[in-house]
């Protein structure tokens, strides 16, 4: 078997008392097109943040395409995107500013980055605004920048953290097809969102997070599998994703019982 | 609806409005950051007090004094002095001043009256209104020590005019809230703003040169200005005490109720402003935000900086490019030529004196400018990722290392300096004369000692204590109070340390002496300043998460 693309060993960060994630071991093989799960407040953005060198692990360790995030980052970085929780735009650059910009930046030369610069905003369907600032753009717009700046300088692993929140069914649309081209051209995935239906559509593999802890990993019908040798699935019905999430995180109270308020 | 009883009370709403902001005070308290914020903050309102409580002596003293010896129309003077710092003080000042975004309580059950009542009682919580409330109270009293007679008028005509001040205040700010709310209207404003200050600036030059060029068309001004200042309200305010003083009773009562009058105006044009917040307009930028026509972009090469990498090639040209949109920083950086216009037509350029000190040693108006040039370059450095917002996470993202970064964001405030110092040399020839060989190159090197040593502070401010800006508005600035502090500490050493050798050297007739003075100072900043560089990307690495979470905060 190959060797993961990323990899964690024991990956723990606490924020003092707190503990946000706790022995985390992923194996993302490449190629996989991975999705990160977990309820509100489960680890997920601390997880994505110490993969893309944003947050230092409290310990364990972090091995992204065979190396090791903790001693050599530039290395790691270089063949990484991401797409941060707050999108790391430069509002008062225009589109291609920014790109071009971000180009630099991942050691690009004027010349490559510029001409990518103009692919990614003709593809990504920005150029209707040239002079407009990024500050001035909507946030499916910004959404679509953030992605087309982390893809230009080629990486080898796209880190996505919620990239279809907020985005219209057109720009969603746009954004799949691209991350779908990058899958077949042999780039690993990771991506973190709460619309299940997109994550089962799109992901080969999953993990899920709860209360800092990984509860489950492996490709859709190993967890389809896992939960159902539990408790079987009505008779010629398979599991969805979110019915699965659910039983694993278990995210089915009475509303009605404890709000007994609430007309 | 279980459990609600009724209308929520406007009590219960300002006593909940009270707690939250309680509670986000000792929040902020909780890193060493917010705790040395507060410390500051306690230092400025010391300060406040001070002047607060010494104006109202000063002011009471004076007022006491008109009203005793039958100057009760002097008054006017002390009432004009007080309205214009209640207004432009919060203008001038703005980075002082709290002003809290009153948004977030529209989705609340709260009445119109009580969200009016909510923002002007937390809006009017500001230093200008607390102040220009213990002034008038000052001048009451000093009345009331004068004439008691007259402090039972006194009383309730300085009451409206508080009011008054209070509610044009409030009116002026939400108006100004409606500009600022889009970029466009917001730069507009910014650069009708800079004009008005640079207009200030010529005010004492002007008075001077009409003052002593005796022109019969001051006269004629007067007399034209005066009845206009006398249906101004500080005016009709102070003639309503005249008239009462004089026992013109019903003279006194109509320019009381002409004062009460512009306070319904202030109030009616608030209250309009206010409704329109109230019931749902929409400020944002996307509300104006219309369908531009398709035009294709040729999308250029970034630069490239001879020996420098890429990442700080591309991070100089994005600073420029951030300095360029920037209207307030703009037009900062053309103050040191306008102070060396001011200085050439200023105060005490009169036949009596020998002019004023530059015109007297006119070979220092380069040092001076240069000076000034640093000065204003600081609001640049000390907080320089501030602008960046959430875009700081992408220089964590990229591969580039954070020396190369901090380069290109020292070479672009460096590359300004350059430029600034070639404007203040053409200005301070053209308008004194140019400095002597020796006394340029001392300058010189003095400004390569003060940049440097600016740009250590700066580097490691910027790092430890961001605060999020925005340098396209006015008023959206502000560095942390703690950056403020010591900013100030060391413009006083590198200014002070450079003065004192430049006027020490020059009453010694030995000027000479401050060259290898300042290329010593110049040489040990810049080996400091590369120590510093070369340990910033662990320092950039250790502060990431308070930094990440100081830009990124929305």
């Amino acid at each position: 078997m190959s060797e993961p693309a990323i990899a964690t060993d024991g990956l723990t960060r606490r924020f003092g008392d707190l503990i946000a994630v706790e022995n985390v071991n992923l194996q993302v093989a490449p190629g996989q097109f991975f999705g990160f799960l977990g309820p509100n407040g489960a680890g997920k953005s601390t997880t994505i943040k110490m993969l893309t060198g944003l947050l230092a692990p409290t310990s364990g360790h972090i091995r992204i395409l065979e190396t090791d995030m903790a001693s050599n980052p530039v290395d790691v970085k270089r063949q990484i995107g991401v797409v941060p929780e707050g999108m790391a735009l430069f509002g008062r650059l225009t589109g291609s500013e920014y790109l071009n910009f971000v180009g630099r930046m991942y050691g690009l030369d004027p010349a490559t980055s510029a001409k990518r610069t103009g692919e990614l905003l003709e593809f990504m369907q920005l150029v209707d605004q040239p002079k407009t600032l990024i500050t001035d753009y909507s946030h499916g717009m910004q959404k679509k920048l953030a992605l087309a700046a982390a893809v230009i300088h080629g990486p080898r692993i796209l880190f996505l953290d919620e990239p279809f929140e907020g985005v219209d069914a057109v720009a969603s649309n746009t954004l799949k097809a691209m991350l779908q081209n990058m899958i077949s051209r042999g780039a690993t995935i990771f991506l973190t969102s709460h619309v299940l239906e997109i994550v089962e559509r799109l992901c080969s593999h999953v993990a899920i997070i709860h209360k800092g802890h990984l509860v489950a990993q492996g490709s859709l019908e190993e967890l389809r599998a896992g939960v159902e040798s539990q408790a079987p699935a009505m008779q010629g019905q398979k599991l969805t994703l979110e019915e699965i999430f659910l039983r694993i995180v278990g995210g089915t109270r009475s509303v009605e019982r404890e709000l007994s308020w609430l007309e | 609806m279980a459990g609600v009883n009724g209308d929520p009370s406007i009590r219960g709403q300002f006593a909940a409005i009270a707690l939250v902001r309680w509670q986000l005070f000792l929040n902020s308290m909780r890193s060493i950051r917010g705790r040395l914020e507060i410390v500051s903050r306690i230092f400025m309102g010391v300060g406040f007090t001070v002047f607060g409580f010494g104006g109202a002596c000063v002011l009471g003293a004076a007022a006491w004094y008109l009203v005793s010896h039958d100057q009760i129309e002097a008054l006017a003077i002390l009432l004009w002095a007080i309205f214009i710092f209640w207004q432009l003080f919060p203008v001038m000042a703005h980075a002082l001043a709290e002003n809290i975004d009153s948004s977030y309580l529209l989705r609340f059950p709260l009445s119109y009256r009580a969200f009016f009542l909510i923002r002007m009682a937390y809006g009017s919580l500001e230093p200008a209104t607390l102040i220009g409330l213990l002034w008038v109270f000052g001048m009451t009293i000093g009345i009331a020590f004068a004439s008691f007679g007259l402090f039972l008028w006194a009383a309730p005509v300085l009451l409206i005019f508080a009011a008054f001040n209070i509610l044009f205040a409030r009116m002026i700010f939400t108006w100004i809230e409606r500009w600022l709310a889009r970029r466009k209207t917001r730069e507009i404003l910014g650069l009708l703003f800079f004009v008005f200050i640079i207009g200030m600036q010529f005010i004492g030059p002007a008075v001077n040169y009409l003052t002593h060029n005796r022109n019969p068309q001051i006269g004629q001004f007067a007399t034209l200005a005066l009845p206009v200042e006398r249906v101004l309200p500080p005016g009709l305010a102070a003639g309503s005490l005249v008239s009462a003083a004089a026992g013109q009773w019903p003279l006194a009562a109509g320019r009381l109720a002409l004062l009460a009058g512009y306070s319904a105006i202030a109030f009616w044009l608030l209250n309009l402003r206010l409704r329109a917040y109230y019931f749902g307009e929409d400020l944002s930028e996307s509300a104006a935000r219309v369908a531009k026509p398709a035009v294709k972009e040729k999308v250029r090469a970034g630069w490239t900086v001879p020996l420098a990498s890429p990442a700080t090639s591309a991070v100089l040209q994005k600073e420029i490019r951030y300095i360029l949109r920037s209207g307030p920083m703009l037009y900062t950086l053309v103050m040191p030529v306008v102070i060396l216009v001011i200085f050439r037509f200023s105060v005490g350029q009169t036949r009596h004196n020998g002019g004023s000190f530059l015109s007297r040693s006119g070979e220092l108006a380069f040092p001076v400018g240069a000076a000034y040039a640093v000065l204003i370059l600081a609001n640049l450095l000390y907080n320089s990722f501030g602008a960046d917002n959430g875009g700081i996470q992408l220089f964590y993202l990229s591969p580039a290392r954070f020396r190369e970064i901090m380069l290109g964001k020292n070479l672009a405030h460096a590359l300004l300096l350059a430029i600034e110092m070639v404007l203040v040399f053409v200005a301070a020839s053209f308008l004194y004369q140019p400095p002597t060989p020796v006394l340029f190159f001392a300058t010189i090197l003095a400004v390569v000692f003060g940049l440097f040593t600016n740009l250590i502070a700066g580097n490691l401010l910027s790092i430890f204590t961001p605060k999020k800006i925005d340098i396209g508005a006015f008023g959206r600035q502000r560095a942390s109070t703690v950056t403020a502090f010591a900013s100030l500490g060391v413009q006083a050493v590198t200014i002070g340390l450079a003065t004192v050798t430049v006027l020490v050297a020059r009453s010694m007739h030995m000027l000479w002496i401050a060259i290898p003075i300042f290329a010593a100072l110049a040489a040990i900043a810049a080996a400091a300043y590369v120590l510093v560089l070369s340990r910033i990307d662990g320092m950039a690495i250790g502060q990431r998460e308070s930094l990440i979470d100081a830009l990124c905060r929305s």
